[in-house]
């Protein structure tokens, strides 16, 4: 234990990354630039002015569908129905507070979670341990992320517009054909809400950081709790539209991850029995449509049960269903992602005396886990896409509403098909491109973060 | 630990190795006593309904016709049930063949110096991608039925018959004396290889240029015209027209294939484009600048250096995707193709058991999937990258 | 630093297990919604199957009838932008409860507007009873465990095709593309109609009207086949004017729509089918919900007996209310017709001539109006 006090030092003292210089920014005239990315070859100049007349035909002719030729007196009569379908609307206020309830936890949560991660990439070696920042770990951070540094009230916006803005455009379009200014109100408060609570999370002492996965419980419970208790309580089976997809879609991944958990850890397990049913399991139901499977629980999962139990409602059989279909995806992806984890970290957890259970729990997992988040994040928009397959059991789900509001004697006959079904895809995109753009950018900084 | 005596071997019930064994046994007969419960309680309810229970309804009349195929209601159900899996198996294999194709070009298109090109093909891929793929066949179908003229007044374009029926395809047809042209043209083609490697090799051997390309394809031409006139045309062509309510001649398609077709391939080109331009960009960069230092051009590096590469890693996902196109024909139902789904939701909407055709369909989707996962998996064994 | 991990761990363990036993409660609290009545139907629910019954006393329990209908279907169950259902299933919905519990509005409406979920739904107890215009078929009495009650509505299968294309009749039609429903007794009809006239025709079969309605338009198919009832509506809606459209005089196929119950309980059956027949019946005495009050003090003994009134069963006997043993109460028809009305006014109100259906009444007359409603005497 006689090491120089000099070499210590040096030791002691943090490797930071050394930032690599930015080439020289070329600014370019709008001429130099048309020039260099439409025009710089004979092949691009036909390209160019092949795909600018399609371009501009195809924008020609969107607009003007959608805000001159297009009658969306529809939509504004349908909107409660494709937000949240037959829910009764005097209870309305229930989701609001349930909402109001999500959003506090959530950005409680996703407030800690970044405050954590930030400090994770940011600590150098020397001072994770401390838990704390330095000066030098801020300049890193910021020399390493650029865009970080703390910017104006409107630097920020400006930022979050652009990263969020399929969502804050579903959001507008979607209150625009509400008929009070009371929704866009609740809406501006909710957005607040989330925002401030953001904050409050990141300001969380590490201490409190662990609090907040029970708030996040808590939360969900109690949101859950709003909208079904009391007498007047509105069961799920009267969920619908928007709020019933989304719904359908957390309940269908948060139950098939533990399952989809076993079945992965089955499938690379040494034992052959376990390793053939896991993988029967998964090839069957990856092998089948979701929709077979869907049909599979309204007809069969009835008749599964005793007959001295109540079969279980429609929306239960068809969760059922898409639990058991999601299970095999997510198996295959967190066999994945325990691929990706190295074998020299299960020897070396086993070298230092942990057990199977604990090398899963504390060393193999986390790392694999976070590996496939992005994945997970588009199994999740997937899954979100295929609700829309409940409309085909009889769900009133999105294209359900859809359905029934051309069939209403008032707008029958008046070919309003193709507006109603542009809604809804208009909200699925708006939906999955936040996701999506969400994801990427997860991927992204999971890219920079690791060694 | 494999050289245990008598006297130092764990008591069994702490024995790894049994218990390894006895926990295998135990999940396996778990398993088959869960099935076997479920499926008492299945048939237990089924019988106290008057339902079914057997396969016998697959040798009864089906009843029904099925749109565009040969099919009669006095067919059995069975029969009717293969019917739609010829549908969805040909909608598959041919929305594979398109999808791939799109999709790499549009991939490649994501990656180019053009800023419109790349734009509007970015443009496409987040719209589409981003949308149920029920959607976006709805959205297409509907597209067609404003778009396409009536079956009274078709229109011809480039060798197709617009109908919003039907979309008749002009395509050659054999006449006689085909099997011999085709023939001659095989031992051209055959001759014309030869006669390139050859011209290859005196190429390599003397450094002049030999144009090898040339000289076969000039053999191959000139067989191909010969052989024409002298078989007096053996191939036409075969054109389709209205007759009556529907087309005849060439081959017809029915707008609700087409639909499904059109739909399953834009909104699945979008997924294969993102993988594509992934695996692109995950090759290393220095392969592009190496190459660009030799003096490649774009195309030939793209060709032999970049291509390669990135399929191999382009595989398994796009795999995944032609699954996932096989799967989603199912979505035919909404637009009125006469896929697999469609025909069981038929079937079981005429009164035969539930539970039963929904088996059939989910065995016939199985063995569909097992066998497009076998063959591109085969393939990609073949690509993957031999690793010292 | 551990023993917070431990804290905390036996914190998020406590706050699960909170979840899933309010998920739990929320199954067994006896509240008027559906996830209690899903925890209700335990008790009783599955013994339908056995033939031991009891549907009747669970219903009166519970409080609420479970019926399921059609959403899209305009006339007949179609729901409007209020989530409000209405139409001539749904009044026939709200005539068995106000028969069974007293109260018409003390519905839940469950949408099946999709063919194939209509009878998994009966048979697994989802709904009590199903009135969705299911048309009465042996195979379906046979063989899908339901159990069907009085027609309401005589219907017939029809072809519609466009005026101007010159087709007179079926005949006509040979090599034809037919635009048809999914799943529905209209697929069988037309095969054997055409089989038998030995035409060929292509079908195209949509899951909903929407789709079907469009592709007609667009001029996709020849000609439009479905319940006669269906037609009118379709045509009375058709964007460039009914006249665009002709409807064949020729009916394919014989439609009786009414309500099912599940096989196996017939005290339950018993019951619908007699709130049913109540509104026919009250036509046919002339008994409105404007005068059913007046009609309560009528001297017609059959009135009275129907009315639930006091009558004398014999000469000299004491007049008491008559209770036939349906296990509903004697004034249940008084509910029915103040409530919901006869079969006329229901008619009338919702796929009658004044309506965008504007359906004549034809064979659903009474049958001394020549039409083939035929109540049952109640006595």
């Amino acid at each position: 234990m006689g090491l120089p006090t000099e070499a210590v030092g040096a030791l002691a003292e943090p490797l930071a990354p050394v930032p690599e210089p930015e080439p020289p920014a070329r600014n370019l005239t709008p001429r130099q630039w048309v020039r260099l990315n439409l025009l710089s070859s004979p092949l691009n100049v036909v390209l160019t002015i092949v795909f600018g007349v399609v371009a501009a035909w195809v924008i020609f002719r969107l607009a003007r569908w959608v805000f001159v030729t297009a009658d969306w007196a529809i939509v504004r009569v349908f909107l409660r129905l494709f937000m949240v379908g037959l829910f009764p609307a005097d209870q309305l206020w229930r989701l609001w507070v349930s909402a109001y309830v999500l959003a506090a936890t959530l950005g409680l949560t996703a407030g800690a979670l970044a405050a954590a991660s930030a400090q994770r990439s940011a600590a150098t070696p020397g001072e994770r341990a401390g838990g704390g920042r330095t000066v030098e770990a801020s300049t890193v951070e910021s020399a390493v992320d650029p865009g970080r540094h703390d910017a104006g009230w409107t630097g920020r916006a400006v930022a979050a517009l652009h990263r969020f803005w399929p969502a804050i455009l579903g959001v507008v379009v979607v209150l625009s054909f509400t008929r009070t200014p009371l929704p866009a109100i609740l809406t501006v408060g909710l957005v607040a809400l989330l925002v401030i609570a953001f904050a409050g999370g990141r300001r969380l002492p590490a201490g409190g950081r662990r609090w907040v996965w029970l708030a996040l419980v808590a939360g969900i419970v109690a949101s859950l709790q709003v909208i079904t208790a009391g007498p007047d309580g509105v069961g799920w089976d009267e969920w619908g539209g928007l709020h019933l997809a989304v719904a359908a879609t957390v309940a269908g991944i948060a139950l098939a991850f533990p399952l989809g958990l076993v079945l992965a850890l089955g499938r690379r397990s040494s034992m052959p029995g376990m390793r053939v049913l896991s993988t029967g399991y998964i090839e069957v139901f990856r092998a089948v449509p979701l929709v077979t499977l869907l049909f599979v629980g309204q007809y069969m999962v009835g008749f599964l049960f005793p007959t001295s139990v109540d079969p279980p409602s429609f929306l239960v059989r068809a969760v059922i269903a898409i639990t058991l279909f999601e299970a095999a995806y997510i198996a295959e992806i967190v066999r994945g992602g325990l691929q990706a984890v190295p074998v020299g970290q299960v020897e070396a957890a086993q070298a230092v005396g942990l057990s199977p259970p604990k090398v899963l729990r504390l060393v193999v997992l986390p790392q694999a886990l976070r590996a496939v988040i992005p994945a997970m994040v588009g199994q999740f928009i997937s899954l979100f896409k295929d609700t829309s397959l409940l409309s085909i059991i009889g769900f009133i789900e999105l294209i359900g509403v859809a359905d029934f509001a051309t069939e209403q004697p008032r707008f029958q006959g008046e070919g309003l098909r193709p507006l109603t079904f542009a809604f809804v895809g208009f909200l699925f995109w708006a939906v999955c491109s936040t996701m999506s753009r969400e994801s990427q950018r997860l991927e992204r900084r999971l890219g920079v973060g690791e060694r | 630990m494999a050289s245990q005596t008598a006297a130092t071997r764990p008591p069994p019930w702490r024995d790894v190795r049994i218990l390894r064994v006895a926990f295998q046994l135990g999940a396996v007969v778990a398993v088959c006593a869960f099935i076997a419960y479920l499926y008492d309680n299945l048939t237990a309810n089924q019988r106290a309904l008057g339902i079914e229970t057997s396969f016998d309804f697959l040798d009864q009349q089906a009843g029904f016709r099925i749109a565009y195929s040969d099919f009669s209601p006095s067919g059995t159900v069975l029969e009717a049930m293969l019917v739609g899996l010829r549908n969805t198996i040909t909608v598959a294999l041919l929305g594979i063949v398109l999808t791939l194709i799109l999709g790499t070009l549009v991939g490649i298109a994501r990656l180019s110096s053009n800023w419109l090109v790349r734009r509007a093909a970015g443009t496409y891929v987040e719209a589409v991608r981003n949308v149920p793929p029920l959607l976006v066949i709805v959205f297409v179908n509907s597209a067609f039925l404003v778009t396409l003229p009536p079956i009274d007044e078709p229109e011809h374009v480039a060798g197709l018959l617009l109908t919003v029926r039907e979309i008749g395809v002009t395509v050659p047809q054999g006449d006689a004396g085909v099997w011999t042209y085709v023939g001659l043209l095989a031992a051209a083609l055959v001759a014309a290889v030869a006669l390139a490697r050859w011209r290859a090799t005196v190429e390599a051997r003397t450094g002049r240029p030999a144009r090898p390309w040339l000289w076969g394809g000039g053999l191959v031409a000139v067989v191909a015209l010969g052989a024409w006139f002298a078989l007096d045309g053996p191939i036409v062509l075969s054109r389709p027209e209205v007759v009556g309510r529907s087309i005849e001649g060439g081959v017809a398609m029915g707008l609700p294939f087409v639909a499904v077709l059109v739909g399953l391939v834009l909104y699945t080109a979008t997924h294969v484009a993102e993988i594509v331009r992934g695996s692109i960009l995950a090759v290393h960069k220095g392969q592009t600048e190496a190459a660009t230092a030799i003096g490649l051009s774009t195309t030939q590096r793209l060709r032999h250096v970049v291509l390669p590469q990135a399929f191999r890693i382009a595989v398994p996902p796009i795999i995944n995707q032609f699954l996932n196109l096989t799967k989603n024909t199912s979505l035919g139902v909404a637009v009125a193709y006469g896929e697999a789904m469609f025909v069981t939701r038929t079937v079981i909407g005429n009164g035969n058991p539930a539970i039963q055709s929904i088996l059939v369909v989910m065995a016939m989707y199985i063995v569909v999937s097992l066998i497009i996962s076998l063959v591109a998996n085969l393939a990609n064994r073949r690509l993957r990258l031999v690793e010292r | 630093m551990v023993r917070r991990g431990r804290v905390f761990t036996y914190a998020a363990l406590l706050s699960v297990l909170t979840v899933v036993g309010a998920a739990c409660s929320d199954d067994d609290d006896s509240s008027a919604d559906r996830e209690g009545e899903a925890g209700e139907e335990a008790a009783t629910g599955g013994e339908g199957g056995d033939g031991g019954g009891g549907l009747l006393a669970e219903v009166q329990e519970r409080g609420t009838l479970n019926c399921g209908v059609n959403e899209t279907v305009p006339g007949f169950g179609l729901v409007d932008e209020q989530g409000e259902f209405s139409g001539f299933d749904i009044e026939f919905c709200k005539a068995v409860a106000a028969a069974v519990l007293g109260d018409a509005e003390a519905v839940e409406y469950t949408p099946l507007s999709d063919p194939e979920t209509r009878f998994p739904a009966l048979q697994s107890g989802e709904i009590d009873v199903l009135i969705r215009n299911t048309t009465y078929t042996a195979s379906r009495d046979g063989g899908e465990g339901a159990r069907f009650l009085a027609t309401t509505f005589f219907d017939g299968q029809g072809m519609m095709v466009r005026a101007d294309s010159g087709f007179q009749s079926i005949e006509d039609m040979n090599g034809t593309t037919i635009c048809v429903l999914a799943g529905t007794t209209t697929e069988l009809n037309l095969a054997t109609r055409f089989a038998a006239a030995g035409l060929t025709y292509e079908p195209l079969t949509f899951p909903d009207a929407d789709a079907l309605g469009e592709a007609f338009a667009a001029g996709q198919c020849d000609g439009w086949t479905s319940d006669l009832s269906q037609l009118a509506g379709q045509r009375s809606a058709f964007p460039e004017g009914p006249d665009a459209l002709v409807i064949f005089d020729d009916a394919f196929s014989k439609e009786p729509l009414g309500p099912a119950v599940r096989d196996g309980d017939d005290e339950w059956a018993s019951a619908v089918n007699w709130a049913v027949i109540a509104t026919i019946q009250a036509e046919e005495f002339g008994i409105t919900s404007e005068n059913v009050e007046q009609m309560t003090t009528s001297d017609n003994p059959d009135v009275l007996r129907f009315l639930g009134e006091p009558v004398a069963a014999e000469e000299g006997a004491e007049p008491e209310p008559f209770d036939p043993g349906l296990g509903l109460e004697p004034d249940f028809a008084v509910d029915v017709i103040s409530q919901v009305g006869n079969y006329g006014e229901i008619y009338d109100r919702t796929v009658g001539p004044g309506t965008p259906l504007g359906l004549e009444r034809g064979i659903n007359a009474q049958w001394s109006d020549g039409g083939l409603l035929y109540a049952p005497p109640y006595r």
